[in-house]
């Protein structure tokens, strides 16, 4: 049975790219429904087991710096594309490698959404489940961020071991009396990083234990940083590509998490330093003559890590914020509210609005006390930004995911897209 | 003139999803007039007469923060009955509108006991109430959010803030949205409701005035890029 679901879910899957489809999801989803012990049959096969991210921010990041640390050592790594983070783009990583009897991997890093994550941990079992941090995202979706940290803690359940985020109280309430190994950073850092209560007046304060990995310095450089991570007793410097503390946080998470699976810290230097940002996380693309920075935004924190990185840089440039409001956005616009627009006010940067509800980001930043002009159409709104830019600058584009996607299609016109959200 | 106090109560546990852009934008409106304006942040515990606020605004939160904060409010219930009654203007949200009604009734049944200055009651659970939502009231079309399972049944004689012309508003079938006593509001709108609904923000500074004794009419703003931004909201599902 197992060798009939994957064979019909590849096939599929193959059918499903011919009509010009992506083929991310459709594979699994069709393949479940013929088996539906499929990912427990397929995942039992792997001889190191299966490592879950979680988490609502950091997670395709998280995973692709662990993936690349493992796969240095000598791994093979099965991953799902980021955003194919349900059920079924488990099952259809899984079947997209199962070979000759048996999945082709040694171990699989599954990042997992928030909402599938309390089905999948039971349905996986992993050998180690890492939580990046839990803020409010997208409550007409997700539903209760107590709800989204009570799917979390019923996936712990499930997991030989965790690797904890001791700087975020929703993450660090998460574990209960069970042991678990914590990342987490320097006092300096924390307190620059706000969590989900501390937005609105909770004082900032460590979680949980010392943490076991911990972000001793991020200090921008070019487009990324040099990180610094201090780890069972030594210190680890890594020249990232990936700009801000927060992904210090996801650095100090997945050496974290690569220790626990048996690769010293020291030996995943080279693979994360060359490892290029995922889709959209900080992702520079060269167009008409700039260089267009993307940075992905979903919720509160999220933009609220972007407009740090804004206000960090000095030099005067053009920035695009574009909301949608499409399922995966979150059809909610509300959460603009809760960010720290106001950060921006005095900064020299000249801002624009755009998506579809470019209206609400030029009010959210009008209340702000910023000066912004509004485009909802994505082409005039991307030329408008760039023409802005000297030759050579570069431009900021900070969207939510669909938005992402039609600003995608404009600066890579023709290049097929694996990473569709399912 | 002394700067108008607004009350932002419970922020810290009642701040789901942008409430705190309604204190951003009766702020703001006073600012761009030339008025002095000073935000109070209170919360649980903390000891506060009401009457000394001109606006108070509340907002909503998830069950847990509700149940944090709902031992507070019943302590605080007389002097917030004191304060309506002696015309403060409130603006409460969601969760904290639902604690502003008798009760609310919890799925399970459990019942959870509101301070009664809204003639109404909650039963919460069914189906969600989740959308965009268009509300028609004597300040002109309201637009904004809703997100709640809560039902809310207002009282014979309990009168609504409006009429739902899109969404779902108090509940799936009275049509109504919100209540209003004295100057009172409860309204399910997030989005949040006052920076894209200019005139309702507009009367809720008016009254706050016209109770100081101060009352001018408001100067005009230019509100098109409030305008715009509901319009854009009203068109979407």
């Amino acid at each position: 049975m197992v060798r009939l679901a994957v064979a019909v879910g590849r096939l599929t899957g193959l059918a499903s790219r011919l009509i010009g489809r992506g083929g991310t999801a459709v594979p699994g989803l069709v393949a479940e429904r013929l088996d539906r012990s499929l990912i427990e049959h397929l995942a039992s096969g792997l001889s190191d087991g299966v490592v879950i991210v979680t988490g609502t921010n950091g997670k395709t990041t998280t995973t692709k710096m662990l993936v690349a640390i493992l796969e240095s050592a000598g791994k093979r790594v099965l991953t799902n594309p980021a955003g194919s983070n349900l059920a079924r783009g488990v099952a259809t990583a899984l079947i997209t490698a199962f070979r000759r009897g048996a999945v082709q991997a040694d171990l699989a890093v599954f990042e997992i959404d928030e909402a599938a994550v309390r089905a999948l941990g039971a349905r996986l079992t992993p050998r180690l489940i890492v939580v990046t941090n839990l803020a409010r995202d997208q409550l007409d979706r997700y539903g209760e961020l107590d709800t989204t940290a009570g799917h979390v803690a019923a996936a712990i359940e499930h997991a030989a071991a965790v690797v904890l985020n001791a700087d975020d109280p929703m993450v660090a309430g998460l574990c209960g009396a069970r042991a678990a190994a914590w990342f987490g950073a320097v006092d300096a850092i924390r307190s620059t990083m706000p969590d989900d209560r501390s937005l609105y007046g909770e004082p900032m304060t460590p979680s949980g234990p010392a943490p076991d990995s911990v972000l001793l310095s991020s200090v921008r450089e070019g487009d990324g940083q040099v990180a610094v991570v201090r780890i069972g007793g030594s210190e680890v410097t890594v020249h990232l590509a990936v700009p801000g503390a927060y992904n210090g946080y996801n650095l100090a998470a997945a050496l974290l998490a690569a220790s626990i699976l048996g690769v010293h810290p020291g030996a995943a230097v080279g693979a994360l330093e060359a490892m290029q940002p995922a889709f959209g996380r900080g992702q520079v693309v060269p167009y008409r003559g700039r260089r267009v920075k993307l940075l992905l935004v979903k919720n509160p924190a999220g933009l609220n890590q972007a407009i740090r990185l804004l206000s960090d840089d000095v030099e005067p440039a053009q920035v695009l914020i574009a909301i949608n409001d499409g399922h995966a956005d979150g059809r909610d616009v509300s959460w603009l509210w809760d960010a720290g627009l106001e950060e921006l006010a005095g900064s020299s940067h000249r801002f624009g609005a755009g998506g579809v509800r470019c209206a609400d980001m030029a009010l959210r930043f009008k209340y702000a006390g910023i000066m912004a002009w509004s485009e909802p159409d994505f082409a005039v709104a991307l030329d408008r930004v760039v023409d802005g830019a000297a030759e050579g600058e570069t431009v900021y584009v900070v969207p939510t995911y669909t938005a992402m996607l039609r600003f995608l299609e404009l600066l890579q016109p023709g290049v097929k897209r694996p990473e569709a959200w399912s | 003139m002394n700067p108008l106090v607004i009350v932002h109560l419970y922020g810290r546990e009642m701040n789901i999803y942008g409430d705190t852009g309604n204190v951003l934008a009766l702020r703001r409106r006073l600012e761009w007039r030339g008025m002095a304006v000073r935000v109070d942040r209170v919360g649980v515990g903390d000891d506060y007469d009401l009457r000394r606020a001109d606006i108070v605004v509340t907002g909503g939160g998830e069950d847990s923060a509700q149940m944090a904060i709902a031992g507070d409010l019943a302590d605080r219930g007389p002097n917030v009955h004191l304060a309506v009654g002696d015309g403060v203007v409130f603006l409460t949200v969601c969760g904290t509108y639902q604690l502003f009604c008798r009760r609310f009734v919890t799925a399970a049944g459990q019942e959870i006991p509101g301070i009664g200055v809204f003639d109404a009651e909650t039963i919460g659970g069914g189906t969600r109430m989740i959308g965009n939502i268009v509300v028609d009231s004597p300040w002109g079309r309201l637009v904004g959010f809703e997100n709640h399972s809560g039902r809310t049944m207002l009282a014979a004689g309990q009168r609504s803030l409006g009429r739902v012309a899109k969404g779902f508003g108090n509940n799936h079938s009275t049509s109504e949205e919100g209540a209003i006593t004295g100057s009172c509001f409860g309204t399910y709108l997030h989005g949040s409701v006052l920076p894209k609904n200019p005139a309702f923000a507009d009367e809720l500074l008016r009254r706050a005035l016209v109770r100081r004794g101060t009352a001018t009419a408001l100067i005009p703003l230019d509100d098109r890029v409030e305008a715009a931004a509901a319009a854009a909201a009203a068109a979407r599902p």
